[in-house]
């Protein structure tokens, strides 16, 4: 019998650290010691946030850097994907590491200052579950991309699993080519609705 | 009621709310501001506490009164938080801030509600009532980013006793906070005249009525008439526009008759518009919703080039129309406008008059914009994400796990 698959979504509301940074080497040194979930937040937020359109950058990091006009750094920086890489303290590692390697020395200016952030996130149960593909593709059809973004980002991340929960659960029914469709998925340069579909017919396919 | 917007948001997003709500059955919520009538804390109060509810939170609003002394104090402190150093706080004006705070504890029952929230500076003082169990939360709609330091100790009185406190966004917060501080971004309503949809006809009746040619592009600010907003800069950039592009420039906003430095800058701007009939300086009445509503939407290209704004939620009203909108990279201007995506931001006249110029000259990009507006809006600024977040919120206080 199948494993049941529990439909989850995520709501968040951004919660201001109270730390802001004006230089670059502030900003490496808070990278160094601000919690973990602030990190979570900026990787993610363009993701959470922008589910609906075109960014410049993937992450707010990036983008920082990239207004600041430290566009070696914000390219490197937005090499990072936390659905690869999972573990949030490795990704911490990883911007300080590429931040300190290209790290070009402090020019003297005011930057505009970089806000960090966290979310308070609330994980909510949708109230319905599969059993079976039928439901399973139903119940992603009526899922809002917060609970895409959940399966798809979130829980994959806060578990340091190896693949996505739609997935997970895929090829827990012998599904593996599915489940491999949907983990290829580029949910950075689609909208988590293109997403959506993309999901809902490679699973009727 | 909820209902009622399932036309603009998912149906799951209704659900997700619905759910959050249920947590929340038995809780009781208060909103506490100044104003029941006029201004856009009060505008989103009206729906905001009946979308409340409507699905099973029970939440009252009670406005604090006070006299003509104690409004203009406040007025004053609000001033001082947003831009320092104009005025002084005389310990006369907080004692009488006090006395009139101190009259509202028996007229404003707050004891019997699990959550109380305050809007802005005014009624803040009844935290003084506040009784164990209860959360209170300051939603502050000001940006105190560079307070007078008179008017934060003032508000420091205060604050640290809320269990919470509310921004707009991380930029409008003093640092010296030591409450958690959330971000919440103000909404629009969809349902509301302002933003209701318009058909083709009425629309070109409107500005029809008013001399606009609808059929000619229409380059739109609305705004009260007041240096801050730069109309002056709106109508150079228009002036360097208008070289290339046959066009019209609609300066639409209002002031009151009290408002001496709004009637001198509506004058100066009549005095600089004489001799061009393709300028359009319109003075309509606060409740002009279905006017503003649509000039928006017969706008070619939407302007709002502030020097200074607190939020500016006339931009996400232009954006929800499907329009792209120059606006200036300050205050909540650069949170609702994505550059390049939406519209663009823009430092000076030049640049104001440069992006005009681009959208005039490309009608695809125009569309392309716009639709990406409409999507930026659902998905960040209408009243539904609102009320998420208050409950959100919410729900997240009055659970024992500690928020930071």
């Amino acid at each position: 019998m199948a494993k049941v698959f529990k439909f989850k979504t995520e709501l968040w509301i951004p919660v201001y650290t109270g730390i802001k940074v004006h230089t670059l080497k502030d900003f490496i040194e808070t990278l160094r010691t601000i919690e973990i979930e602030s990190i979570f937040y900026h990787v993610c937020i363009n993701m959470f946030n922008y589910h609906n359109m075109p960014v410049y950058y993937p992450n707010s990091f990036s983008y920082w850097l990239y207004k600041n006009n430290f566009l070696i750094l914000a390219e490197k920086i937005s090499s990072i994907d936390p659905i690869e890489l999972s573990d949030l303290e490795e990704i911490r590692k990883r911007i300080v590491l590429i931040l300190e390697e290209n790290y070009p020395g402090e020019s003297g200016q005011r930057l505009i200052p970089f806000y960090f952030v966290k979310a308070e996130r609330e994980i909510i149960d949708c109230g319905f579950v599969a059993r079976n593909m039928e439901e399973f593709i139903k119940g992603i059809k009526e899922s809002s991309i917060n609970s895409l973004f959940y399966h798809l980002v979130s829980s994959k991340i806060q578990k340091k699993a190896p693949v996505n929960d739609y997935s997970a659960w895929l090829l827990s029914i012998g599904e593996t080519t599915k489940a491999n469709l949907i983990s290829q998925l580029d949910i950075y340069n689609y909208t988590l609705y293109e997403i959506k579909d993309k999901i809902i017919r490679i699973l009727e396919g | 009621m909820i209902g009622d917007y399932k036309p603009f948001v998912e149906e799951a997003v209704i659900r997700e709310i619905e759910i959050l709500a249920k947590r929340l059955k038995g809780i009781k919520v208060l909103h506490v501001n100044s104003t029941r009538e006029g201004g856009g804390v009060a505008e989103i109060l009206h729906r905001l506490v009946l979308l409340m509810n409507e699905v099973g939170v029970k939440t009252d609003w009670k406005v604090i009164k006070g006299d003509k002394k104690f409004f203009t104090f406040t007025k004053k402190l609000h001033n001082l938080l947003h831009m320092p150093g104009r005025f002084e706080i005389d310990s006369e004006e907080v004692v009488y801030y006090l006395k009139i705070t101190y009259e509202n504890f028996e007229r404003i029952d707050t004891e019997n509600y699990d959550v109380v929230i305050i809007h802005d500076p005014q009624p803040m003082g009844l935290i003084a009532k506040k009784v164990k169990g209860q959360k209170w939360i300051w939603r502050c709609h000001v940006d105190t980013s560079t307070p007078d330091p008179a008017a934060w100790k003032f508000i420091e009185t205060f604050i640290n006793a809320y269990d919470a406190c509310i921004f707009h966004m991380p930029e409008f917060v003093y640092e010296k906070i030591k409450i958690p501080t959330f971000t919440i971004r103000p909404s629009i309503d969809p349902l509301h005249p302002k933003n209701v949809d318009l058909s083709p006809e009425e629309i070109k009746k409107i500005v029809s009525v008013f001399g606009v040619d609808p059929e000619k592009p229409i380059i739109l600010q609305v705004s009260r008439f007041d240096r801050l907003k730069d109309p002056f800069g709106v109508m150079r950039a228009y002036r360097m526009v208008k070289k290339k592009y046959a066009s019209q420039l609609v300066l639409l906003g209002g002031f009151a008759p009290d408002d001496p430095e709004g009637e001198e800058v509506f004058r100066e701007l009549k005095e600089q518009a004489e001799g061009d009939k393709d300028i359009f300086l319109l003075n309509l009445p606060p409740d002009s919703h279905r006017e503003v509503n649509a000039f928006q939407r017969a706008a070619t290209v939407v302007v709002q080039k502030s020097l200074r704004e607190g939020f500016g939620l006339v931009v996400s009203e232009a954006m929800w129309k499907g329009k792209p909108v120059v606006g200036s990279n300050v205050g909540g201007i650069k949170r609702q406008v994505v550059h390049g995506v939406t519209g663009y931001l823009v430092n000076t006249v030049e640049g104001a008059a440069w992006r005009i110029r681009q959208l005039l000259a490309n009608a695809e990009l125009r569309e392309s914009m716009g639709n990406h507006a409409i999507e930026r809006v659902r998905h960040r600024f209408l009243i539904i994400r609102h009320l998420r977040d208050y409950l959100l919120l919410i729900s997240k206080l009055i659970s024992s796990a500690p928020i930071l």
